[in-house]
């Protein structure tokens, strides 16, 4: 999977030992003795910080790290449906019959939505666009947003035309921990307060909008209760990151703490359908994490210094390793997560009253505000 | 944390609010939709205008040379019933819309404020509107002053959260207003300590609920009709206000609705793009008011629109879209007369309860059209028919017309109460328009002006308001300024600003008399030719001269000298504005409206015989058998030895006695013009015809005394043919100089439709062929369309086949390939204008291109834009057509005139034949009329109607057969036609 960022933590191998002993703890301590595993970093957040956008916000966290996404739209003509269009006049004008007679069951189908109407492009300081970093946080977060469906049919005009998303993340700052997160909720709530000018034309027209922008209708609407319920939104999808520490599970860890993960997930949620199932899980995705790339510690029975034997070839050093595995010396994690704790980090995300449906209703409340 | 937000939010700088912004969306023409930003950077340094206020006079920015431009509003503004201090009034944007024809009153509405805000939203409701807004404030009698109250940092509104737009702009006005007050109120404080004349300023509004609001702010506010009834005659006033706004409430309260609604805006762009439907300008027949057409890019022939119905409410000369009716409605077009007036005479504009859309007896004139289409089979060949669905631009205009008697209810000229009336357009094909007065009594018998405000679905008529009355019918005042009204000819007299551009010398301007002169460079001397002009007799403007000497080659040399009058008018300045407003002079029968001012038209420009003027001149040499050898093309300056009339022209040539070299040069241009024209003939030039006759006035009252039809002399061939090289010459010159920019004048070859009919009628009535494959075979044609018993006939039928043809136009070169610079009439491949720049405009931009194309002077920059030329060509077609007509209706005008009180008894011919009436042309008075059946024997005859032979059998006791080219003696009288008061040419079959 995406590899993760060069910079490394510049942590000794002690230090490595220690912070990975006192997150592997039962109960975890963490970096910030203040929070728990399911703790959030704090973050500020504004939204409609760029005037000329359809939809923007901003996060920065308190480590420093800053995301500023922008969402513009544009009107395309959709030109699979425009030869459906063509189809459909030659006939209505042989037959002689009403031209919009069609127009009955045009807004009925979800589905009608594609891809290709959503744009993304991230742009991260110190990388260039085709580094795999960024390719590699665009193609996540853009699979993550397409992945219901949901937010391409919103896209959906008339069947000859629809709105193309252009989403544009910015990372302000360099990447201290993997932006994943960050930016994927910088996105989410840029869309969330993204709105679209008002369409005034019908059916299949070549479609017109109102000139008045406080007109404008949300991309993600806000309903109003619900006669039939308690009100409820549909929202973007949001990644939250997860970590895995021996059988330890930590939420949003900081660049240290990834620096000795055992795995790293990337869990991907939207609301759930129905407001008391939690959230939804849209899909995740394993991160391989940047413990991988941190130095060994040498133990005394290899050091000579220490009155120990070098190994003499490498192979030899690994053996070696392996079985001073429980000594308390760093060394690299191998990775892999088991399925119960796989199972059971998903489920702390997406239960009801989780760390998913907190960070959605966090996020909804930083628009009311 | 540190944390610095990114917004530049309204909260952190309360303090500080010089910079606003607004948020739109725009959609562009090519689909793409924007979200726009704009930032307002809010000023204290706009002024407010009026000349009570020291305090922004000091403050007011500077022009260039350290000027503030003069305070517009009054410091002693009138005053009123209810503010005796004066006032200034700040209408919103309902009253400039309903009220236009109000504010523009020369006697009431002074110092009014323009507020910015008011001022956008006008030019986004209505761009005419808008621009007469604008002409307002620059008439600096009216004292209207425009306000930038978007600007000013105390008068911008910020708009709230959930307030609609429109209730910000008004919530603008009143602040607005409100800062006027308590500025004003200031300045006259600081002024002196003593003075109690405040001027208030009022804002007019109709908005009730705007109103209730400033009511509440103890703002001064009053609707337009109860400010202008506290005026001087409130009554006429009140008239002009537009009727479009008046609330339905009034109304019965379950409107009937009689027309189909308007598809949207979008539905109808997208249709047209798709090709579904159509959009042209829309055109009723003059013969049939329920029937129009739609010439639309994608057929040959214009689509039919039968029924009021299917017109839906446009007016002719709208721009449309209409979608085609199905195959099973499809129609031949109408060969019935179908007049208004006639048939819903007894229509009452009150009533609203009971109305159709079709009257009953509309209905039953349509049936019989439909029974007779389908009686005839195949044969009436029956054409596409179209609905209306929706207008794209409405061009209304102001109309001309009167009020029709019988739609009065009480006419007593002293009775005020309010009534509503009909208006009857002078243009037949436009509806007669409802309109609310209270003057009724006064205005009956008079020619009266009136705008068309709507036309709403519940209503069969259009609504309109008085704008004002002429003056009494058939006066020549009245009836020459209807006239000039409705064809839009400028008749204003010229502003001061032109005037201005004339050389200081005025009259006494002459040509320099040293060489060295600036005026001399590159200027050849040909004072020595012997020039002279000839022109109609009466001649003021005399735009060309001609000569001819023989050289020593045996070869002549033949010289045109057109007035030089791209010296006098530069590129750009007003005078130029104004003439290429104008386009040309408009000819009227007893008036000249000119396009530029008279010291340049008839004395300065003009070649008048025995002084010196500059000129531009085209030389030739042409051998003996009138074949050009070569041409010149320069700036001169000439003595014209005389100024001939035709007939004195052709008197002098051919009296045997006169050998003197100028009558010798006379001749010579004789000889060659008529080698000229044949060679013309030989390569298929029309010779076409159109009914024109003179209007003899007497000299003193300009009366009408008689009607002759105009002689053509060999002298006024002469001219022609020489005016026509000339500009064939300059066409080519200006064409290979400017092969983009070039301003050429075409004339389309007619599609064969075109000619369908008339081909078919000289077939069938005459046996002859018209033959239409080109110009040449059609002149040949015509030529054989001979009756040896009726010499006009051959006439009659180029005055028709003329009407079949395009009209002529002007081009730039670059939007044209150049097979279609074709002139079709004058059978030539490039033509332009060139020989009359007295009176058209086109003329003088050739000769601003031909004098860069010889080096005599670089070429304006305006003049190398196409863009621009394309609008200048535009414009000057359009007045062009409109000089012709309104030149044709003025003749026809005194032609009636003439007429009046006698009894006389003619020949004329049958141009066109209806099932109920034919069409008689008399070309004695060159008069076209109508003679209806019921016009023959009351009551109306019943008549047989051989559409293919174009026969109409009349039964009755008339018992007579009349067709097509039939020549018949009628009696022509004249007639008041009792329910319009107009006087009309009326012809009886004899």
């Amino acid at each position: 999977m995406p590899p993760s960022q060069p910079a490394l933590v510049s942590l000794s191998p002690a230090e490595l030992s220690y912070l990975r002993s006192t997150l592997a703890q039962r109960p975890p301590i963490r970096l910030d003795a203040t929070k728990g595993p399911l703790d959030f970093r704090s973050m500020r957040a504004e939204h409609d910080v760029l005037p000329g956008t359809n939809g923007s916000a901003r996060i920065a966290l308190e480590d420093g790290t800053e995301a500023l996404v922008g969402v513009k739209a544009a009107v395309e003509p959709s030109p699979l449906s425009a030869a459906l269009w063509a189809g459909h006049e030659k006939l209505t004008v042989a037959a002689g019959v009403d031209t919009h007679r069609g127009a009955d069951n045009l807004h009925s189908s979800t589905g009608r939505g594609r891809d290709a109407w959503v744009e993304m492009s991230v742009e991260i300081p110190g990388f260039r666009d085709d580094d795999a970093l960024p390719v590699f946080l665009a193609a996540m977060l853009r699979e993550t947003l397409l992945a219901t469906g949901a937010l391409t049919d919103r896209l959906h005009i008339n069947r000859r035309f629809h709105w193309k998303l252009c989403i544009d993340i910015l990372l302000l700052s360099p990447p201290l921990s993997y932006p994943l997160a960050l930016l994927s909720m910088t996105t989410h709530l840029a869309l969330l307060t993204t709105r679209l000018p008002a369409l005034k034309s019908e059916n299949d027209e070549d479609p017109m909008f109102d000139d008045d922008w406080d007109a404008a209708v949300a991309l993600y609407p806000r309903s109003s209760a619900a006669v039939d319920g308690p009100p409820h939104t549909d929202k973007p999808p949001v990644i939250v990151l997860a970590m895995v520490v021996g059988e330890n599970i930590i939420f949003d860890p900081c660049k240290e703490e990834l620096a000795v993960a055992d795995g790293v997930l990337a869990i991907a949620c939207a609301s759930a359908p129905s407001p008391s199932d939690g959230a939804r899980l849209v899909g995740f995705r394993t991160v391989d994490p940047p413990s991988h790339l941190t130095p060994p510690g040498v133990p005394n029975a290899m050091n000579t210094a220490t009155g120990g034997v070098a190994p003499a070839s490498s192979a030899d050093a690994l053996t070696q390793r392996e079985l001073l595995a429980n000594s308390g010396v760093w060394r690299p994690p191998r990775g892999g997560i088991k399925r119960a704790l796989l199972a059971n980090m998903c489920d702390l995300a997406t239960a009801k009253g989780g760390v998913a449906e907190e960070l959605l209703s966090a996020l909804q409340s930083i628009e009311v505000g | 944390m540190e944390y610095f937000s990114l917004k530049r939010s309204s909260a952190a700088d309360r303090g500080q609010t010089n910079l606003s912004s607004k948020v739109y969306v725009r959609s562009t023409k090519s689909g793409k939709v924007q979200k726009i930003v704009q930032e307002l950077y809010l000023r204290q340094d706009i002024p407010c205008s009026s000349n009570l206020c020291r305090a922004c006079l000091q403050i007011a920015p500077t022009d260039y040379k350290e000027k503030t431009t003069p305070f517009v509003l009054s410091d002693t503004p009138v005053g009123s019933e209810n503010y005796p201090n004066g006032q200034y009034l700040v209408p919103d944007t309902n009253a400039f819309l309903t009220g236009m024809d109000l504010f523009e009153v020369e006697t009431a509405f002074h110092d009014v404020i323009v507020l910015q805000t008011v001022l956008e939203e006008v030019k986004n409701r209505s761009l005419p509107l808008y621009h007469r807004l604008i002409a307002l404030t620059k008439n600096e009698g009216k004292r209207f002053y425009v306000f930038f109250n978007e600007f000013r940092m105390e008068t911008h509104v910020q708009r709230d959260p959930g307030e609609t737009i429109n209730d910000r702009n008004d919530r603008a006005v009143r602040k607005a207003v409100q800062w006027y007050n308590q500025h004003i109120t200031e300045a006259v404080a600081a002024r002196s300590k003593k003075s109690k004349r405040i001027p208030s300023v009022i804002m007019i509004t109709d908005d009730r609920d705007n109103l209730r609001k400033a009511n509440a702010e103890q703002i001064p506010g009053s609707t337009l009709s109860n400010f202008v009834a506290g005026l001087e005659n409130a009554d006429e006033l009140l008239d002009m206000i537009s009727a479009a706004q008046e609330r339905r409430e009034v109304r019965s309260s379950k409107p009937e609705v009689f027309y189909p609604e308007y598809f949207s805006m979008s539905k109808m762009m997208t249709g047209v793009k798709a090709g579904t439907l159509h959009q042209g300008v829309f055109n009723v027949s003059p013969y049939n008011y329920l029937e129009g057409s739609v010439h639309v890019s994608a057929f040959d022939k214009s689509l039919l629109i039968l029924g009021r119905e299917n017109s839906n409410r446009a007016v002719s000369g709208d721009i449309v879209v209409v979608e085609v009716l199905p195959q099973d409605q499809w129609k031949a077009p109408s060969t019935k007369i179908i007049e208004e007036e006639t048939l819903n005479k007894n229509d009452n504009p009150e009533a609203e309860d009971g109305e159709t859309i079709i009257s009953e007896r509309e209905r039953r004139a349509l049936q019989d059209e439909v029974k007779r289409v389908h009686s005839e089979g195949t044969e009436g060949r029956p054409q596409p028919t179209a609905r209306v669905v929706g207008i794209t631009k409405r061009n209304w205009r102001q109309y001309v017309g009167h009020i029709d008697r019988d739609s009065v209810r009480s006419n007593s000229k002293s009775s005020r109460v309010q009534q509503i009336v009909f208006l009857v357009p002078m243009d037949k094909r436009i509806p007669k328009i409802r309109i609310r007065t209270r003057q009724a009594g006064e205005l009956l018998g008079q020619r009266i002006l009136a705008s068309i405000d709507s036309w709403e679905r519940d209503s069969r008529y259009p609504v309109g308001h008085f704008v004002r009355s002429l003056g009494q019918l058939e006066s020549k005042g009245a009836e020459t300024e209807a006239l000039l009204l409705e064809w839009d000819v400028q008749y204003r007299p010229f502003p001061k600003t032109v005037l201005d551009c004339l050389p200081v010398e005025g009259h006494d301007w002459k040509v320099p008399a040293s060489l060295g002169d600036p005026g001399w460079k590159n200027r050849k001397d040909l004072r020595d030719l012997l020039v002279c002009s000839i022109d109609p007799p009466g001649c003021v403007d005399i735009d060309d001269a001609l000569h001819a000497t023989k050289l020593p080659n045996g070869n002549f040399q033949v010289g045109v000298h057109i007035a030089d009058v791209s010296h006098f008018v530069k590129p750009n300045n007003a005078m130029d504005k104004e003439a290429s407003q104008r386009g040309t002079t408009v000819y009227l029968v007893d008036k000249r409206i000119d396009m530029l001012p008279m010291l340049l038209g008839t004395d300065l420009c003009s070649l008048k015989p025995y002084v010196e003027r500059y000129a531009f001149s085209v030389l030739w040499e042409i051998t003996p058998d009138a074949d050009i050898v070569s041409a010149d093309f320069t700036k001169s300056v000439i003595r014209s030895r005389e100024a001939f009339s035709y007939e004195q022209a052709q008197i002098r040539i051919d009296d045997k006695s006169q050998q003197d070299d100028l009558t010798n040069g006379m001749r010579t241009l004789l000889m060659l013009s008529k080698k000229l024209r044949q060679k013309r003939m030989d390569a298929g030039a029309l010779n076409l015809a159109s009914p024109e006759v003179k209007v003899q006035t007497e000299s003193e009252t300009s009366d009408p005394v008689d009607v002759q039809t105009k002689k053509l002399l060999d002298t006024n061939s002469l001219v022609e043919e020489f005016m026509l090289l000339a500009n064939t010459s300059v066409a080519g010159k200006n064409y290979e100089a400017f092969p983009q920019t070039a301003l050429l004048r075409r004339h389309g070859s007619p599609p064969k439709t075109n000619f369908e009919e008339l081909s078919n009628q000289l077939k069938i009535k005459k046996g002859l062929e018209l033959r239409v494959d080109s110009s040449k075979a059609l002149a040949d044609s015509l030529d054989t369309c001979v009756d040896s018993q009726e010499p006009f006939f051959n006439t009659l039928v180029r005055i028709m086949a003329t009407r079949c043809m395009m009209s002529a136009e002007y081009f730039c070169s670059g939007t044209q390939a150049y097979p279609e610079f074709r002139h079709y009439g004058l059978a030539s491949e490039i033509y332009t204008h060139f020989t009359s720049p007295i009176r058209r405009y086109a003329d003088l931009e050739a000769h601003r291109q031909l004098a860069a194309a010889i080096d005599y002077e670089p070429l304006q920059p305006s003049l190398q834009s196409r863009p621009k030329l394309e609008g200048v060509c535009k414009n000057i077609n359009v007045r062009h057509r409109n000089a012709q007509q309104a030149g044709r209706a003025s003749i026809e005008y005194y032609v009636g005139q003439a007429l009046k009180g006698k009894d006389i008894i003619e020949d004329g011919f049958i141009m066109k034949i209806f099932s109920n009436g034919f069409v008689v042309f008399v070309p004695r008075f060159g008069i076209e009329s109508l003679i209806r059946l019921r016009d023959l024997e009351s009551p109306e005859p019943d008549a047989v109607f051989d559409a293919e032979n174009y026969v109409l059998d009349v039964k009755g006791g008339v018992e007579r057969k009349v067709e097509l080219f039939e020549k018949v003696r009628v009696r022509i009288t004249d007639q008041v036609e009792e329910s319009t008061g107009k006087r009309k040419v009326k012809l009886g079959l004899v």
